[in-house]
């Protein structure tokens, strides 16, 4: 078969199976293959492997259709490194609870008020975002009414408000450096010569620079299993908003855990739901609270996700195993991150107290606990995120 | 001097390596025994890498856990083909200034005090030339003169913000850069560029476009053996074996730092300096220290038996 035409079959079957393989991936296989002439299965298969796949992500989806167009002709085992190492995790497609529930049609734009860019000075805004949400639900019934208990219609306006709220976190000083007028330590050489020029070669006015903020990074763990089921919209929207917003990393766990940052990218806030709907296959399912902790810890935290960030964990703490490995995994968690809050929509709930499970387990670790259960209780929970005392690093 | 086998300007340079590279990297097992030779065992995969990363010329990715031997490879392709490995350590916050060049702001603050006690006029343009250029790693990699291409190692590319991220495209993209008081700089002998990460973050899509991507695992316990063995000398044999097996075992552990070859590589060293020729739990308990650099490592692995670990008969283990 000619090459051209092998590349272009290839690519186009890669890009249905969901690894990004464009034309111009598909002129590189053909690159490749003229420079290294496939005598045997196995180079077949590094040569397309190196010319289709950018992302270690894309592995299995490769595998999967190189196997299927070569008839299994090479065994992508005998080329992976340890055979006594795990095999990565495949996620087991289940229906998806959430599409067949009403869809919310009026996706009406959220007030322009309430959105602004990530403030500099973290005090400032926050009484005008209170009134601004408090003028836009006049219905006191939506401001203090559980999620649960809303209808239809009212889970649409309140999803409305929660995409509308900016999670602003902390600032934290960079290394990088940019040029400053009066303030700032360091001395900007470049700046100094060229103004140097003026008074003869003295460098009588000194240039500055500063060094700049940046806000700290916002990661955001939404339970959404079965026990969280009335939540479960209302907080996706919140992810959504962040995601968007501000830059956050979102994941959702039940019986595993799923990075959503990604699929929740995007404006339109249904698609984004319904991506992640199809991406997130445990919905509704059990909960396994530890175990989805230690995969984020040692599958994301600890590369640098979770380093000096801000980390919100929404969850009613039902655990369904050990509340123990809870415990030992926050503890893993807090050593990490910046600040950790923890968003608990049972906890506004009269006579709760976290005597048992995967809360109990967690409460040493957490820097805050709201409930985040309504309208109100949301504006609580940015400014959980947004406060920065007692962090730590 | 231009490259003659680059093509019009608007065709990126992909037309294949120079005459001289291609004579010394032929195909790939010419280039795996090379890099063999050089002390450094590839798999398939990462000479093909390596190869395709030569002579198509494409920049090369390569992620791995930390310790896999990343950085070790692009030293080594340096070493087959003789030629200056030019080595840039990204960190946060690191900029253009450190990367590519800087002008030496004392030499000139000096330049210009000599002009003025001759009573010579100072102009901009004396200033800021090539004399008082500070070539930082990038921009000596592009000006390499050959007669082979230099290797060009960015370490670590995930520390480095986005700016910098930025930055490199065009270096990668067209093996030329811009410096604003000298205009473009083209390679006259393009660079490999080899990128390491180690994931802490996701690169720029519009970056990995631009490269080859090969994702480094763990090598299979004979192959530890082989790298252990041959980059300590004196070594024994079973000390090794068990060594290999011993660390793949910790590795199924939860740790916050997984062992890598190089980790590997200096417990034998440790344990080969001691004497030690058969691996028991105290030699372990010994050296722990070489093969697990995090305090709650080490107490997870005794909690788990380092007799287990070891591979040592049941009998008398470690508490």
């Amino acid at each position: 078969m000619e090459p051209a035409a092998l590349a272009a079959a290839l690519a186009d079957r890669l890009h249905r199976a969901g690894v990004p393989a464009g034309p111009d991936r598909a002129a590189r296989f053909a690159r490749v293959l003229a420079l290294l002439p496939p005598a045997d299965a196995s180079r077949l298969y590094w040569a397309a492997r190196l010319a289709f796949v950018a992302d270690r992500a894309q592995l299995p989806a490769f595998e999967r259709v190189f196997a299927a167009v070569f008839g299994g002709a090479s065994d992508p085992a005998d080329t992976r490194g340890d055979p006594t190492a795990p095999p990565p995790v495949r996620p087991v497609r289940r229906s998806p609870a959430v599409t067949s529930r009403v869809e919310d049609t009026a996706a009406a734009p959220p007030a322009a008020g309430l959105r602004h860019g990530v403030p500099d000075a973290p005090g400032g805004p926050e009484p005008a975002r209170e009134a601004v949400l408090a003028a836009a639900a006049p219905d006191e019934r939506l401001r203090h009414t559980a999620f649960a208990e809303l209808t239809p219609d009212e889970v649409a306006a309140a999803r409305r408000l929660a995409r509308g709220l900016a999670l602003a976190t902390p600032p934290r000083r960079t290394r990088r450096a940019r040029p400053s007028r009066r303030t700032g330590d360091r001395v900007d050489l470049r700046r100094s010569l060229r103004r140097a020029q003026r008074t003869a070669g003295d460098p009588v006015r000194l240039a500055r620079r500063r060094r700049r903020t940046r806000p700290r990074r916002l990661v955001l763990l939404c339970d959404v299993s079965a026990s969280m089921e009335p939540y479960t919209r209302l907080f996706l929207t919140l992810l959504h908003g962040a995601v968007v917003d501000a830059r956050a990393e979102a994941f959702v766990f039940a019986t595993q855990l799923t990075r959503l940052t990604r699929a929740l990218r995007g404006r339109d806030p249904d698609a984004a739901l319904r991506r992640a709907a199809a991406t997130a296959p445990d919905w509704a399912g059990g909960t396994r609270l530890g175990e989805s902790l230690r995969r984020f810890v040692t599958d994301h935290g600890r590369r640098g996700t979770a380093r000096g960030a801000v980390v919100v964990i929404v969850s009613d703490g039902w655990e369904g195993a050990d509340p123990r490995l809870v415990g030992e995994q926050m503890a893993r968690l807090r050593r990490l991150a910046h600040r950790v809050v923890w968003v608990n929509p049972r906890s506004a709930a009269a006579g709760f107290a976290p005597l048992v499970g995967g809360m109990a387990a967690a409460l040493p670790y957490c820097d805050a606990v709201v409930s985040g259960h309504t309208v109100a209780a949301l504006a609580q929970v940015a400014a959980a995120v947004r406060d920065d005392g007692g962090g730590t690093r | 001097m231009p490259d003659p086998s680059a093509g019009p300007r608007d065709i990126p340079a992909r037309a294949g390596a120079e005459a001289e590279v291609r004579d010394r990297v032929p195909d790939v097992e010419t280039l795996s025994a090379a890099l063999d030779a050089a002390g450094y065992l590839a798999d398939p995969g990462l000479a093909t890498a390596l190869f395709l990363a030569v002579r198509l010329p494409q920049p090369l990715l390569l992620e791995g856990e930390p310790g896999v031997g990343k950085t070790e490879a692009a030293k080594a392709l340096a070493r087959v083909l003789d030629t200056p490995l030019v080595r840039l350590q990204c960190y946060e916050g690191i900029d253009a200034a450190e990367a590519l060049y800087e002008w030496n702001y004392a030499r000139q603050l000096l330049g210009i005090r000599l002009a003025e006690s001759r009573g010579a006029p100072v102009t901009e343009e004396a200033l800021f030339g090539p004399d008082y250029l500070l070539r930082r790693p990038l921009l000596a990699a592009l000006e390499h003169p050959g007669p082979r291409p230099a290797v060009l190692l960015l370490d670590e590319l995930d520390r480095a913000d986005d700016d910098f991220e930025a930055f490199t495209f065009e270096l990668l993209a067209e093996s030329a850069v811009t410096v604003p008081e000298l205009g473009t700089i083209r390679a006259t002998h393009p660079p490999v560029v080899v990128l390491t990460s180690n994931r802490t973050r996701d690169l720029h899509d519009a970056l990995k476009r631009r490269c080859l991507y090969h994702w480094i695992d763990y090598p299979p316990p004979e192959r530890t053996v082989q790298i252990v063995r041959r980059r300590v000398p004196g070594s024994a044999q079973p000390l090794a074996v068990q060594a290999a097996a011993a660390v793949a075992r910790i590795r199924t552990l939860e740790l916050e730092k997984p062992p890598g070859i190089a980790e590997a590589i200096d417990w034998v060293a440790a344990l080969t300096l001691l004497g030690v020729t058969r691996l028991d739990p105290a030699a372990a308990e010994a050296t722990l220290g070489a093969v697990l650099k995090d305090r709650a490592d080490q107490e997870l692995a005794r909690r788990a038996g380092l007799a287990g670990l070891v591979g040592a008969a049941a009998s008398g283990g470690a508490p």
